[in-house]
C-alpha cells in the first residue's frame, strides 16, 4: 500500500466518527474504481479505498446533497476537484456549510498524465501527500503556434471526429444549467453529422465555459474521439485572467465575472475601444 | 470583389438613433450592411453572433451605447465582458477575429456610424467569402 493510499486511510479513519459519510474512490467487485460513500456503519469498507484513476466526484457530492441537503460530508478532492466544487458553490448548486474538503495531492506520475498545471488543493483544511508544481499543457503551446490557417485546419479535422454524443457535457462539473443551450434547436442542429463549421456545439460550449472550467481534463478523458477541446478553454481562462483577473476554483469568495458589472479599470483590459 | 454580407446588431436607444441621425443627415455609407435593431447589446449572446456567422454572414458588428451611458445601466458591461472573450475564441478556432466589430456609437454620433461601416465594410471585404473558408 502506498504512503499517500494509508495516509489518505489515516485521515478518514479518524474523521469518520464525526460526519455522516466520506466520498472517495473505492475499487469495487470486478476491479472498477468508483465513487463511494464510506460510512461509519461500515469502517470494513475502508480496505478498498482506492487513489487512481479519478472520477467526477463533485458530481456524486451535488447527487448526495441535493438528495440530503443537511447531511454532514467529507469529500476526498484533488486539487481539480476542488476547483470544480468551489465552483459550483459559486452558482448556488449547494452549500459547503456542511462539507470537509480532504485535498489529496496528486503525484508527479498522475501530473504527467493529465498535464495538469494546478494539482494541488488550496482549500482544504486536511490534505494528504506532498503538492507537486504543475505543467504547462504542450498542446496549448502548439496551437498558439500555428497560423490562422492551421488552426482552422487543425480545429476543422479534430471537430470532424465529434459524433456528439454529448459525454463531455454530461460529465462536466461545471455543466448543471437545467436548459442547455446545446440541446435547443435554434443553436445545435439535430441529426446532423459531421457538425456544419463552424461548429456551434463545441464554440457554444467554449463560450459557456469561459470562467468556469476548472481544468480536470474530464471531458478529453471522456471524449470517445479524443478530440483535445479543453485546450480552447485554457487558452481562454489565460485571456480572463488577464481581462478581470479571475481564475476558477482559486478564490472561495470571488464572485465569477459574468455575474458581476465591469469593475474600474477592467474596460481597458478588454481592448474595446473608448 | 465580392460584396460581403455584414450583420449589424444595434441597440435601440443610441447606436439605431446614430444611424437615424447618419441618415437624416445624408451621410453616404456601403450598403452591406444589414441592420437588426435589439433592445440592447446586451442582448447579443455569442450564440446569435455564432449562429450569424454560420448562415454565411461574412461579419458582424455589434454597437451599443458608450459604457455607462447604457438605458438599461450596465447592460453594455455584459457586451463589453462576452464580446472580448468571443473575439478570443474566434481567434483561437482559426476565425480571423477582425470578422466581429465591436464598438459604442451614441444617438449623436451620426458621423461616427457612417465611419464605422465604411471602415468596417473595407476591413472584411480585404478578407475572403466567410462560407469558403468553412468549406
Amino acid at each position: 500500500m502506498s504512503d499517500r493510499l494509508s495516509s489518505l486511510r489515516e485521515t478518514i479513519e479518524k474523521i469518520l466518527p464525526d460526519v455522516d459519510g466520506v466520498i472517495a474512490l473505492r475499487t469495487g467487485p470486478g476491479g472498477i474504481v468508483a465513487p463511494y460513500l464510506f460510512s461509519k456503519e461500515h469502517p470494513g469498507e475502508l480496505a478498498e479505498l482506492a487513489l487512481w484513476p479519478k472520477e467526477p466526484v463533485p458530481d456524486t457530492l451535488k447527487i448526495i446533497l441535493r438528495a440530503h441537503p443537511d447531511a454532514k460530508l467529507a469529500i476526498v478532492c484533488r486539487g481539480c476537484e476542488e476547483r470544480g466544487i468551489v465552483e459550483m458553490f459559486k452558482h448556488a448548486q449547494f452549500s459547503l456549510e456542511n462539507v470537509t474538503l480532504i485535498g489529496l495531492q496528486c503525484d508527479q506520475q498522475e501530473v504527467e498524465s493529465c498535464q495538469c498545471f494546478k494539482p494541488f488543493t488550496v482549500h482544504a483544511k486536511l490534505t494528504v501527500g506532498q503538492p507537486v508544481e504543475g505543467v504547462r499543457d504542450p498542446l496549448m503551446a502548439k496551437v498558439m503556434a500555428m497560423s490562422q490557417p492551421e488552426k482552422l485546419a487543425f480545429w476543422k479535422e479534430e471537430f470532424s471526429h465529434c459524433i456528439k454524443c454529448y459525454g463531455c457535457r454530461n460529465i462536466c462539473p461545471q455543466c448543471f444549467c437545467n436548459i442547455c443551450a446545446l440541446e435547443d434547436e435554434k443553436w445545435v442542429e439535430t441529426g446532423r453529422l459531421p457538425m456544419p463549421n463552424p461548429s456551434m456545439y463545441h464554440m457554444v460550449r467554449a463560450m459557456h465555459m469561459t470562467a468556469k472550467c476548472v481544468g480536470c481534463h474530464e471531458c478529453e478523458e471522456t471524449c470517445p474521439a479524443d478530440i483535445p477541446m479543453a485546450v480552447q478553454f485554457r487558452l481562454i481562462a489565460r485571456d480572463v485572467k488577464e481581462m478581470f483577473n479571475y481564475e476558477p476554483g482559486a478564490v472561495m469568495d470571488q464572485k465569477p465575472p459574468q455575474l458581476l458589472v465591469l469593475e474600474e479599470g477592467e474596460y481597458e483590459n478588454t481592448g474595446l475601444p473608448h | 470583389m465580392y460584396e460581403p454580407k455584414i450583420i449589424g446588431f444595434l441597440c435601440n436607444w443610441c447606436s439605431y438613433r446614430g444611424a437615424d441621425t447618419a441618415g437624416m443627415a445624408r451621410m453616404k455609407y456601403p450598403p452591406n450592411v444589414k441592420i437588426i435593431r435589439v433592445p440592447c447589446s446586451g442582448r447579443i449572446s455569442p450564440e446569435l453572433v455564432l449562429r450569424t456567422f454560420r448562415e454565411g454572414a461574412d461579419g458582424v458588428m455589434v454597437l451599443g451605447c458608450h459604457i455607462g451611458d447604457c438605458h438599461y445601466s450596465t447592460g453594455n458591461h455584459r457586451t463589453a465582458k462576452r464580446m472580448p472573450v468571443l473575439k478570443k475564441l474566434l481567434e483561437y478556432s482559426g476565425i480571423e477575429s477582425e470578422r466581429l466589430y465591436i464598438n459604442w456609437v451614441s444617438a449623436a454620433e451620426g458621423e461616427k456610424f457612417a465611419t464605422v461601416i465604411k471602415d468596417f465594410t473595407e476591413q472584411i471585404s480585404a478578407l475572403p467569402p466567410f462560407v469558403e473558408t468553412m468549406k
